[in-house]
């Protein structure tokens, strides 16, 4: 598959048809999708309808043609596209219709993209393996019996795959960067209030962030200027920027002058041997452009994992409360009184993975818990981005691996502290990004992680453009086994 | 027996006048068809986000300006949770650490007293929706769920637990609402909603420095109700103490039907609201511009305006009190005395308040129509009135010209001129009259002479019937009486 884009650059040269484009997306599916099942719904009659217009309208004189016209997408489940099922892969959700666009399906619907379907992910977001979906457990494309990685797990196996060239994510606790890791794509998180949040279904509102699959970083920057900017709808949404990440990708001397911090931290936990080595690998590339390549120190990290779980399930129990039975939703047949009513919709409806983090929230929120748990993560958190901001004055990025493990068998547990170095993005509201470097002996690809100051979005999409240009690693491979 | 004191302690809840809801832009427009007024946003969809109105700010800080209140410049939200359908969120917004004000007082004054009543904040908040019940023959069969009330704001207004009586806690809503109602912030009206209060009861043995067990009484529709409940409650604490029994902290209901209060919760019962930090609105400062703008805002409240009106216009207390108890009232009228010069204004001051809390109020209340959009306008009011003073029209003639003025919205002047109302006042004229009007009542000029004082009405009558009403009263008592007199004299000699 071509990139985005190419395809709007044809499409608008006449060299190829939207119509033609979306027809191959959805021949790519039906062949790949049996065994990757990136996808809960395929909206093939209206993308094909929606490809139409716009080659009909295209040969017409003057037509104006908006940034992705007529460029094949997917979309995450928990994303408001008015008219369509969201589901947020949650039985609770099953029948729910959409009444509204999310801010960023907008976006997209005015710069002329393409919906293809509405891909799979963990229920609520909940998960790093797609495997809390109520729905189907989605394969990593490189390897069938292995985790996609998650929450955006149907997305980024939709793009490495090649079913579509770009699609939208979101991103709370590495939802986003963690599965392009783990299926070898680029995978970017923007900073905190980059992108409205409007019409996306809230895990934890003060890390939730939509973000961008691609194969190249030329994609996500592409797609992040179409959906980027201040949305009155979403009051946390004040971009202090620019928002064309297109114009000046390119910048050559980039790597010259920069300088990147490896935390010292990153030895604290057990990394996985390939990674380590294709890591270093990467390093020295990034070292021979002229890179320089210093030591951090933000001993912070060590709570990354708990301080996390505590403020993201506060939020959680609180987010979720909404779904109750009431109003919309899935409402249990069986209550015999109102609490009743709440606790069977609930119980029946919802996944273990979201009332577990429900109870845990509702615990760390108590009267008598509140100072030790809450209030102390939200005091840690600010130690945290002290820490990281006090680093950003030593260097220009912070680069990790993007995991520290490969993806694991379906059943089996990846480690808390595996992505979270990508996790403290999230906490401190920083920009991150995955970039695929290299294969592992296991033929699974991995990928590296630069994060960048707040708002330093734009040269974070420059620098990890260059480092995908020195990387070696084969963006024009796609899985052979499907 | 123990004698006890009452201490009681207020919350009350007012809507915040504004246009649109707190947390999204649906209208606050009362009465609207069952959830007509809803969004995306405030039955809480997938996906949605408050957004901040500051409309609603405005109005609290300048409630706790007016009120004495220190300001507090931080303005954060938090999300206090509990499950109800009423609440589509399950958690409800609300500004409360610290309030937007805190520390305020307000003067009232019951029997002749003056009492400074000590509130402790007003904070900001949104409003819950509304569950209708629909009770069949045996049993409850479903209930219905409205929610154009959801996410309107609120000010919640708490105050010390300093108020001693029903009467006070009566004097102290009263103040309030006026207070409120002054600066617009709230419309206050108990029957639709709009102001509700809870109130916190204990009593002490008289002496005592510690508080009783606090009893909270919700479920109050009307200020009588509050009156009730704290007299109910009073006495049921009395009684068990003097049954040697033992009150303990909780909440009750306030069952106006029964004319009681029951138990609805004890405090071990109380809800863990769960308070957090609302990641959804970005905590902001109010600058010292904002808050000194809406300083000079504040209208002159009803207390000082009612003393400026006595001692400016020579009112009565009565009359001054009227006139101010609605700021819209006020208004109506000093509208009017300024449309007057300034040496006229205290002849025109009395009979201005007469004709405005009269045949004006009377004529409004009947047609439910609120003075601000009177179809006499305050202009006209006093064009009619000096009409009356210069003499160009009687008294009873100008009630007349008010009937056509309120029906056509018409200028008095204009009335007067074209239905030729105008006083006859021209003597020769009246002379005439009268002595065509003896000349036809032989009967009652002879009941006259023989002393009968009273028969000169009947001659009256007959001249004002001639002259269409409009011959002037005094004029025709004086020729009249000239008249008469010297027929007795000629009589006489």
């Amino acid at each position: 598959m071509i990139s985005a884009r190419d395809i709007k650059a044809k499409i608008c040269s006449s060299e190829i048809r939207s119509a033609g484009t979306v027809k191959e997306c959805f021949e790519r599916i039906k062949k790949v999708d049996p065994k990757v099942k990136a996808f809960l719904r395929l909206s093939r009659e209206n993308a094909l309808n929606q490809a139409e217009r716009v080659d009909n309208n295209k040969d017409r004189k003057n037509a104006k043609y908006g940034l992705l016209e007529g460029v094949p997408i997917a979309i995450k489940d928990n994303i408001m596209v008015k008219g369509e099922g969201m589901t947020s892969a949650s039985k609770y959700l099953e029948h729910y219709v959409s009444t509204y666009d999310a801010t960023v399906i907008e976006k997209l619907k005015e710069a002329g993209a393409i919906f293809i379907g509405r891909t799979n992910m963990d229920e609520f977001a909940m998960g790093g393996s797609t495997e809390s979906s109520a729905y189907q457990k989605t394969t990593n494309p490189w390897n069938v019996e292995y985790i996609p990685g998650g929450s955006s797990g149907g997305s980024a196996a939709a793009v490495s795959a090649g079913m579509v060239p770009f699609a939208l994510g979101s991103d709370t606790g590495g939802s986003i960067r963690q599965p392009a890791g783990f299926c070898g794509i680029v995978g970017y998180k923007p900073s905190y209030g980059l992108i409205s949040r409007y019409g996306v279904c809230a895990l934890a509102s003060s890390f939730d962030q939509v973000g961008t699959f691609s194969k190249t970083v030329a994609d996500s920057a592409l797609l992040t200027s179409v959906i980027a900017g201040k949305d009155y709808r979403d009051p946390v949404c004040e971009p202090k920027e620019s928002m064309d990440y297109v114009h000046e990708l390119d910048n050559p001397d980039i790597l010259k002058t920069l300088r990147v911090g490896i935390p010292k931290q990153l030895l604290d936990y057990k990394t996985d041997a390939e990674i380590t080595k294709y890591f270093n690998d990467a390093g020295n590339k990034l070292k021979l452009e002229g890179v320089e390549i210093i030591e951090i120190d933000i001993p912070a990290y060590k709570y990354v994992p708990a301080l996390y779980k505590v403020i993201m399930c506060a939020e959680v129990s609180a987010n979720i409360a909404t779904f109750d039975g009431i109003r919309y939703g899935y409402r249990s047949p069986n209550g015999r009184s109102l609490n009743d009513e709440y606790a069977k919709s609930r119980a029946e409806s919802l996944g273990y993975e979201v009332k577990k983090r429900i109870l845990f929230g509702t615990y760390v929120l108590g009267a008598k818990n509140y100072h030790r748990c809450y209030h102390q993560a939200q005091k840690v958190r600010t130690l945290l981005i002290n820490q990281i901001t006090a680093v950003y004055k030593k260097c220009d990025f912070i680069f990790t691996p993007a995991t520290l493990q490969m993806p694991v068998k379906f059943g089996d547990v990846l480690p808390e502290e595996c992505d979270l170095f990508l996790i403290a993005a999230n906490l401190a509201g920083l920009p991150g990004i995955t970039v695929p470097c290299s294969f592992t002996s296991s033929g699974m690809p991995m990928g590296v992680h630069f994060m960048g100051s707040r708002f330093s979005d734009a040269k974070l999409f420059q620098v990890a453009n260059a480092f995908e240009k020195i990387s070696g690693f084969d963006i024009d491979k796609y899985p052979t086994n499907l | 027996m123990t004698n006890y004191e009452t201490v009681v302690g207020l919350e009350v809840h007012m809507q915040i006048n504004t246009k649109s809801k707190v947390f999204c832009e649906c209208s606050t427009q009362f009465g609207a068809e069952p959830n007509a007024n809803t969004c995306v946003i405030c039955t809480s969809q997938p996906g949605a986000i408050p957004i901040l109105n500051k409309k609603a700010v405005e109005a609290i800080v300048k409630t706790g300006i007016a009120l004495d209140f220190n300001i507090n410049k931080q303005c954060t939200f938090a999300r206090k949770q509990y499950f109800y359908p009423d609440i589509p969120k399950n958690y409800q917004i609300t500004q409360s650490e610290p309030p937007l004000c805190s520390d305020g007082k307000l003067t009232i004054s019951v029997g002749g007293k003056e009492k400074v009543v000590n509130i402790t904040r007003i904070h900001l908040e949104e409003d819950a929706g509304k569950l209708v019940h629909e009770i069949g023959s045996r049993k409850l069969d479903y209930s219905l769920l409205d929610l154009n009330r959801a996410s309107v704001g609120l000010m919640e207004l708490v105050t010390e637990p300093e108020l001693s009586s029903p009467e006070e806690v009566l004097g102290f809503l009263t103040e309030l609402k006026d207070i409120v109602e002054y600066l617009d912030t709230s419309k206050c009206s108990m029957e639709e909603g709009k102001m509700r209060c809870d109130v916190n009861v204990s009593i002490r043995p008289v002496g005592q420095k510690e508080l009783g067990a606090r009893v909270e009484i919700k479920n109050m529709n009307s200020i009588s109700s509050i009156r009730d409940a704290i007299t109910y409650e009073v006495e049921r604490q009395k009684e068990v103490l003097e049954s040697n029994g033992k009150l303990v902290q909780e909440t009750r209901l306030w069952e106006a039907e029964e004319g009681v209060t029951k138990s609805m919760r004890s405090k071990e019962e109380a809800l863990d609201y769960r308070y957090f930090p609302e990641p959804d609105l970005v905590p902001f400062d109010l600058p010292d511009s904002f808050i000194e703008e809406l300083r000079k805002q504040i209208p002159e409240l009803p207390k000082a305006r009612k003393a400026r009106f006595i001692k400016d216009y020579g009112l009565s207390e009565y009359d001054a009190d009227y006139l101010t108890s609605t700021r819209l009232v006020a208004d109506y009228y000093e509208g009017a005395l300024n449309y007057s010069k300034d040496k006229d204004k205290k002849v025109l001051a009395k009979p201005l308040s007469n004709w405005i809390s009269t045949e004006l109020s009377a004529k409004l209340n009947a047609a439910k129509v609120c003075i601000s959009e009177s179809p006499v306008s305050s202009q006209n009011l006093t064009k009619l009135i000096s009409l009356v003073l210069n003499g160009t029209i009687s008294g009873k003639i100008a009630k007349t010209v008010f009937e056509e003025m309120y029906v056509k919205s018409s200028d008095p002047e204009t009335i007067v001129k074209e239905k030729g109302l105008s006083q006859i006042s021209d003597e020769s004229a009246i002379t005439k009259m009268c002595e065509e009007s003896i000349a036809e009542s032989p009967k009652a000029v002879a009941e006259f002479r023989s002393g009968k004082e009273r028969a000169v009405a009947a001659i009256i009558g007959l001249i004002m019937k001639k002259s269409k009403g409009q011959a002037n009263p005094q004029i025709v008592n004086r020729i009249l009486l000239e008249k008469l007199k010297s027929i007795k004299k000629s009589c006489q000699r």
